[in-house]
């Protein structure tokens, strides 16, 4: 073989490998970008309104929904050309049981976009597709027709919702302050009889508290009466709606969300819908088992346990890698430590998990609520997973990620800085306060941010120690003393894992997950990526400073 | 003095002595806080896995059984004994036959009642039954057997227990009609009526069962004793024992031998004899459940003995074989007794020497000397929390504390038989419906689905993130490296939640329906990239020319897009030509693998992709970091770019790719949501890639919520989140340290 065809084929070889390996990377930001477009094309299109169509059937029936994909056939029989089948997201779950329904292609005759059908977006059993036919009010008819009832529907829905907010604010507001001075009543009575105490000293408590008690059961029936009267006018007006097959249901105008004629809407109207929706979706509360309505508790929740955990965790790892970075002495040891905190930030976010559940869950909360709240026991105060041990979890969680930073960017502060301000006589801990952290901030910045958005993202130990899928109420409110740090919490990652995998209809709610995660990828790799611009830009002006 | 020079305002206070001494006292408390919070800090870190070790440690403690009172024995020689949950009663049977209950904190008799009617002689024989309804019963002289339940009846006075013991009418079956003595019986009381077997001086064993019948007109129930003669057993049994709900009955030969009597069936079937023959039977018991039996024997050997089902056919009835052996007692085994909570057993031996057993793990707990000296009766309180002697003289009863007894190395990490297994096995099965439901803990299944989710997600992450890595570093303008290098490392932060939901309700339908497609194209994948190479050289040099070193990667992208696309209907096509339509049908009917939706290949996916911006990060890291000169030196010397990526770059940078494939592992390991959601989280053994599994830490996040605190079963978790600690921690340091060294190495070159 000549000199020259050796060269030849090691030059095709060369190529042709370093072909394989452009493969890989090209495959590699293929799946990522193929990831990013898929949640963001499935999470956005969940707001989209799109149009009803009317599907007139070989059997004579008739459907109505949106058209959602279109698939073979599954299992064709041997030698026949497989058909092909759509499935229509055909909603009235009251009715036929399922959001869902695949039809046959060869079974449509006629399809049609007719103007007046109508989607309800109702409080309970999901999307009604239909027509209008009559509005009532106590019964008696208010309008009839298609056009008369829309025209009339509006204003009334507009109305409707001021009623619901209203109803909603007694209960939440008025009575479920009531509610919670009868709990704690009730607690005191429990801790009264746990006390020792002279007979006649605790009979007068005793009395005390049955006079409060009757206060307040007083001020329960008052409230509950004005409810009961709301409720009543709540409810009087009411809507006949037909399903394309001709069954006609009655239902209360205040159960009504939201009235649209897909079909008659523009595209200025569709986007307007799809703002609102968005709108609700972040500032909404949850419904039908959050398969529906908004995630403004899980989003709060995670901000609060995220907030709750930057306390705790910006001092202490900042402190221990000042303490690792300034004030130890160099050596074997120190360097072992840095390895150990290194490598905790690599220990399974579960192994922390199991840690909360046993220290902080079981014996620190258990010891505060034998302590402490004698008279709840046996319902657990502290002892059970809590936003407060959740946050401490996290908290240790992401302690080595802000100790790392943070070294970082101490040990990037030029050894002339300090030695300068020592020269001028400033004491160590002058030095550290005034020049040294200073220059450090966006290196502790970078580990913050870093943290923030691990424990954003972070599910399996939050599952043990805190986390539920629906939250009575949230952690802050207006009751004494209005931030429960004992409350359980709800929580972006784990509401993509229960309505996900543990809802009862997974497949109406998918796309729910979807824009949830949606929501969550962009919250962390937005984070993500102002740390890594911070981080760039502390690292260049550190390299032209050193120069 | 203040100061010497005329300073500034700011300095004169900076600088006066009290200010000095303040701004020392500042620095000094500084060092303190920082220091003392610094090391508190490190130190709660590292004490999570103290921690962690102190809870896990109970689980091998062996038990304690602490005396609690002695009181003096109501009558010398108790045969047989029963003692109440709360521990406050003690019921004594003597061998005349006489019940005497007495109170176990001062010794005082509270009741005393003769079993057999007055005036009838001595009992034969007598024995106890805690399983059912507590009772003792006693073999007559003229063939008969009287069985007398003893109720502990609690009630409450001011919030505190009250014990009423209370012995029952006599239930009298005969079981000789031509009133000879029993040479061996056993009895029992149950729900629907009495049992007791007897053998008889001829040799016979006969059964003899209460038969409850609802007259149908009245509704009143009226219970009629039957009586059946057993087939014989080859020889003379030593001694008899009916299980609870007289379904089977057990026999021991003279000659070591066991019998077994199924009484579900044909009663005259001859009884399943199992051997091999051994020293005498010298007692004989059965564990909760019903299912296994201690057996003892006169060389003091004690064992467990169950019928094991022959594996497959589950008709077919199992074959009693000796499954668990312990080691042997000094003396014969004279008196055994099972608890009522789980499968441990007190066995106490001629010579006065106790041990406390557990059956399933073949754990020892506990040994000492007999409570009460020559105790003759040996009694387990009903909740397995306290066990009572009877000797001559006195009667003793200690606590015995005994929470973890099912936990052993063996059976968290070995094969165990379990009761009604056919065989030896790693199960983990924590929790059932049933009272007698023995949990099964083997952590092996569990470490065995972890390495199988690595290895399918490091099977994939591997060579895209060390290749990535390379062609990044290597063949790409730094421009261009900017852009890619930090795109590929954010994906590290994706919360795995995301992922997992993707891969559990996206990827696993889709890969089920197109299986063949997704095959198609990781064939099709290296052809791909050479056709998209080809397509590249192909373009004029002008253009090329003018695209940034790594450009061509945007098509490489589109190319592999395309190739996605195209082998979508290809597979489908390859689906119906070759496979009938469905490659999971096809697979099962040819090859007998089941295929599973959510299984190690979708696993393999959404974790490789979890762990390829690890891999890619830490291995861009050592490669982009060789020396230049390395690098500079080999081109000059006439070799290509390839050739010394491949012989020059890549050798001095490999400790680094593989402590990036060491923290790559560590993170696939501890993984936790994408398992839970993508795999059934089945525990099952095995590597087909298209069954699911459940790894160590999906079960934590499966199981931790419904475990008591302190149960076994709590700190078998903690144990697993140990294990995951210690596996990750190892895996993490031995990549830190070889990065450090090879750090070091780049230093001196």
């Amino acid at each position: 073989m000549s000199r020259a065809t050796r060269h030849r084929r090691s030059e095709l070889v060369a190529h042709l490998m370093t072909w394989l390996c452009a493969g890989t990377l090209a495959l590699n930001l293929l799946l990522i970008t193929g990831l990013l477009a898929l949640l963001a094309s499935e999470g956005l299109s969940y707001f989209w309104q799109k149009p009803l169509w009317l599907l007139e059937l070989a059997d004579g029936k008739r459907a109505l929904g949106e058209l959602y994909e279109t698939e073979n056939m599954p299992d064709p029989r041997v030698g026949e050309a497989p058909g092909m089948r759509v499935r229509v997201k055909v909603g009235n779950r009251d009715v036929s049981g399922s959001d869902f329904r695949w039809i046959d292609e060869a079974q449509i005759t006629a399809r049609s976009r007719p103007k007046d059908a109508v989607v309800l977006e109702r409080l309970e059993w999901g999307n009604f597709y239909g027509f209008l036919r009559e509005l009532r009010a106590n019964g008696q008819p208010l309008a009839q027709g298609e056009d008369a009832v829309w025209s009339r529907l509006g204003s009334l829905l507009r109305e409707k919702a001021r009623e619901r907010r209203a109803l909603e604010a007694v209960e939440k507001g008025e009575l479920g302050r009531i509610n919670y001075a009868l709990e704690r009543l009730r607690l005191e009575r429990r801790k009264l009889a746990l006390e020792s105490l002279p007979a006649a000293e605790r009979t007068l408590r005793e009395q005390e508290l049955s006079r409060e008690e009757a206060k307040q059961q007083a001020a329960y029936a008052g409230v509950a009466a004005r409810i009961e009267e709301k409720r009543a006018a709540f409810v009087a007006e009411t809507l006949v709606v037909e399903t394309a097959d001709g069954a006609k249901r009655e239902l209360p105008v205040g159960y009504v969300m939201r009235a649209i004629r897909p079909n008659a809407l523009g595209i200025a109207g569709v986007a307007k819908l799809y703002l609102s929706r968005i709108g609700e979706f972040i500032g909404g509360d949850p419904r039908e088992s959050n398969t529906e309505g908004g995630i403004f508790p899980a989003i709060f929740g995670t901000v609060m346990m995220v907030f709750l955990m930057s306390i705790f965790v910006a001092p202490f790892g900042v402190i221990a890698a000042v303490y690792l970075r300034e004030y130890a002495k160099g050596g074997v040891l120190v360097r072992l430590v840095r390895i150990a905190v290194n490598n905790l930030a690599g220990v399974p976010s579960i192994v922390f998990g199991v840690f909360g559940l046993g220290f902080f869950v079981y014996l620190v909360g258990g010891t505060i609520d034998r302590l402490f709240y004698p008279e709840a026991l046996p319902t657990p105060t502290f002892g059970t997973g809590g936003i407060l041990w959740a946050s401490l979890t996290l908290a240790l969680l992401t302690v080595p990620v802000v100790i790392v930073a943070t070294e970082e960017g101490l040990a990037a502060v030029p050894q002339i800085a300090r030695e300068g301000s020592l020269a001028l006589g400033a004491t160590q801990f002058e030095t550290l306060w005034r020049v040294v952290l200073p220059a450090a901030a966006p290196g502790i910045l970078t580990g913050m941010i870093l943290a923030l958005a691990r424990a954003a993202g972070e599910v399996a130990p939050l599952m043990i120690v805190g986390m539920v899928k629906l939250a009575p109420a949230l952690p802050i409110d207006g009751n004494f003393p209005y931030v429960h740090l004992e409350r359980k919490f709800m929580h972006l990652g784990f509401h993509i894992y229960d309505v996900g995998f543990q809802s009862p209809n997974v497949e109406a709610a998918k796309p729910l997950v979807f824009a949830t995660a949606l929501l969550l990828i962009a919250v962390v790799l937005a984070s993500n990526l102002v740390a890594i611009l911070v981080r760039n830009h502390l690292r260049e002006k550190y390299a032209t400073r050193s120069i | 003095m203040a100061t010497t020079t005329a300073p500034t305002g700011s300095a004169r206070v900076f600088l006066s002595v009290g200010a000095l001494r303040r701004r020392h006292a500042v620095d000094l408390v500084a060092r303190a806080v920082v220091a003392g919070g610094g090391l508190a800090v490190i130190g709660s870190i590292l004490a999570i896995l103290v921690f962690l070790v102190v809870e896990v440690w109970p689980l091998l403690d062996s038990a304690r059984v602490r005396v609690e009172s002695s009181v003096p024995a109501p009558a010398p020689g108790t045969r047989a004994l029963l003692v109440d949950a709360r521990h406050t009663h003690a019921a004594l049977l003597g061998p005349d036959g006489v019940v005497r209950v007495v109170r176990l904190s001062d010794g005082a008799p509270v009741l005393e009642r003769p079993l057999l009617a007055e005036g009838a002689p001595e009992p034969l024989d007598v024995s106890s039954s805690l399983s059912g309804q507590p009772s003792f019963a006693a073999a007559t002289r003229d063939g008969r057997v009287a069985l007398v339940p003893v109720e502990f009846a609690e009630s409450f006075a001011q919030n505190a227990p009250v014990v009423t013991p209370r012995v029952g009418d006599a239930v009298v079956l005969e079981l000789d009609p031509e009133h000879r003595p029993l040479s061996a019986f056993s009895a029992r009381l149950a729900e629907g009526g009495a049992a007791a077997a007897a053998q008889l001086a001829n040799g016979k064993v006969v059964l003899v069962r209460e038969v409850e019948t609802t007259n149908f007109l009245t509704g009143e129930k009226t219970r009629t004793a039957e009586r059946a003669a057993l087939a014989p057993a080859p020889g003379p049994v030593t001694h008899l024992l009916l299980d609870r709900r007289a379904q089977s009955l057990y026999g021991a030969l003279a000659t070591g031998e066991l019998v077994r009597w199924d009484l579900t069936r044909d009663l005259g079937a001859p009884p399943q004899v199992a051997g091999p023959a051994g020293a005498p039977v010298t007692a004989l018991e059965l564990l909760i459940g019903d299912l296994a039996l201690v057996v003892g024997r006169a060389g003091g050997e004690v064992e467990v003995w169950f019928p094991v089902p022959p594996s497959g056919g589950a008709e077919r009835e199992g074959v009693l074989e000796r499954v668990h052996t312990f080691p042997p007692l000094p003396a014969a085994v004279v008196l055994l007794s099972p608890s009522g909570r789980n499968r441990s057993f007190f066995a106490q031996d001629a010579k006065g020497n106790l041990g406390l057993y557990y059956s399933t793990s073949e754990r020892v707990l506990w040994t000492g000397a007999s409570l009460a000296p020559d105790a003759s009766a040996l009694a387990f309180a009903p909740k397995g929390d306290a066990v009572a002697g009877a000797g001559p003289g006195r009667l003793v009863l200690a606590a015995v504390h005994n929470p973890h007894p099912e936990a052993s190395l063996r059976a968290l990490f070995g094969k165990v038989h379990y009761e009604g297994a056919p065989a030896p096995a790693f199960v983990w099965q924590s929790s059932s419906g049933s009272d007698d439901f023995e949990p099964k803990l083997s952590l092996t299944p569990l470490l065995a689905g972890t390495l199988k989710g690595t290895f399918y997600s490091l099977i994939l992450a591997i060579p895209l993130g060390v290749l990535g890595a390379m062609y990044t570093s290597q063949f790409m303008h730094p421009r261009l490296q900017r852009v890619v290098k930090p795109t590929v490392e954010l994906m590290a932060s994706l919360p795995s939640v995301v992922l997992g939901f993707l891969a559990g309700l996206w990827l696993a339908p889709l890969i089920e329906s197109k299986l063949a497609a997704l095959l198609l194209y990781l064939v099709g994948l290296p052809i791909l990239s050479l056709l998209a190479g080809a397509l590249w050289f192909l373009l004029p040099r002008s253009v090329r020319g003018r695209i940034p070193a790594g450009g061509e990667v945007l098509l490489f992208m589109a190319v592999l897009a395309a190739g996605a696309v195209l082998c979508w209907p290809l597979g489908t096509a390859l689906d119906r030509a070759v496979f009938g339509g469905s490659l999971p049908n096809w697979l099962y009917g040819a090859t007998g693998l089941r295929y599973d939706q959510r299984n190690a290949v979708v696993v393999g996916i959404a974790m490789g992709f979890a762990v390829v911006p690890i891999i890619f990060a830490i291995s861009e890291d050592a490669i982009s970091n060789v020396p230049s000169n390395l690098r500079a030196g080999s081109l000059a010397l006439g070799a290509n770019l390839w050739q010394t990526v491949v012989r020059v770059v890549l050798p001095t940078a490999s400790p680094g790719i593989f402590s990036a494939v060491m923290v790559g592992l560590g993170r696939a390991v501890g993984e936790t949501m994408i398992v839970l959601m993508a795999t059934g989280n089945t525990p099952i053994l095995g590597w087909s890639p298209f069954n699911g599994f459940r790894t160590l830490s999906a079960n934590i996040a499966v199981e931790v919520p419904e475990a008591p605190a302190g149960s076994t079963l709590f700190r078998t978790l903690f144990l697993a989140a140990l294990l995951l600690f210690a596996l990750t921690f190892a895996l993490n340091t031995v990549a830190e340290l070889v990065r450090q060294r090879l750090r070091q190495r780049y230093a001196r070159l």
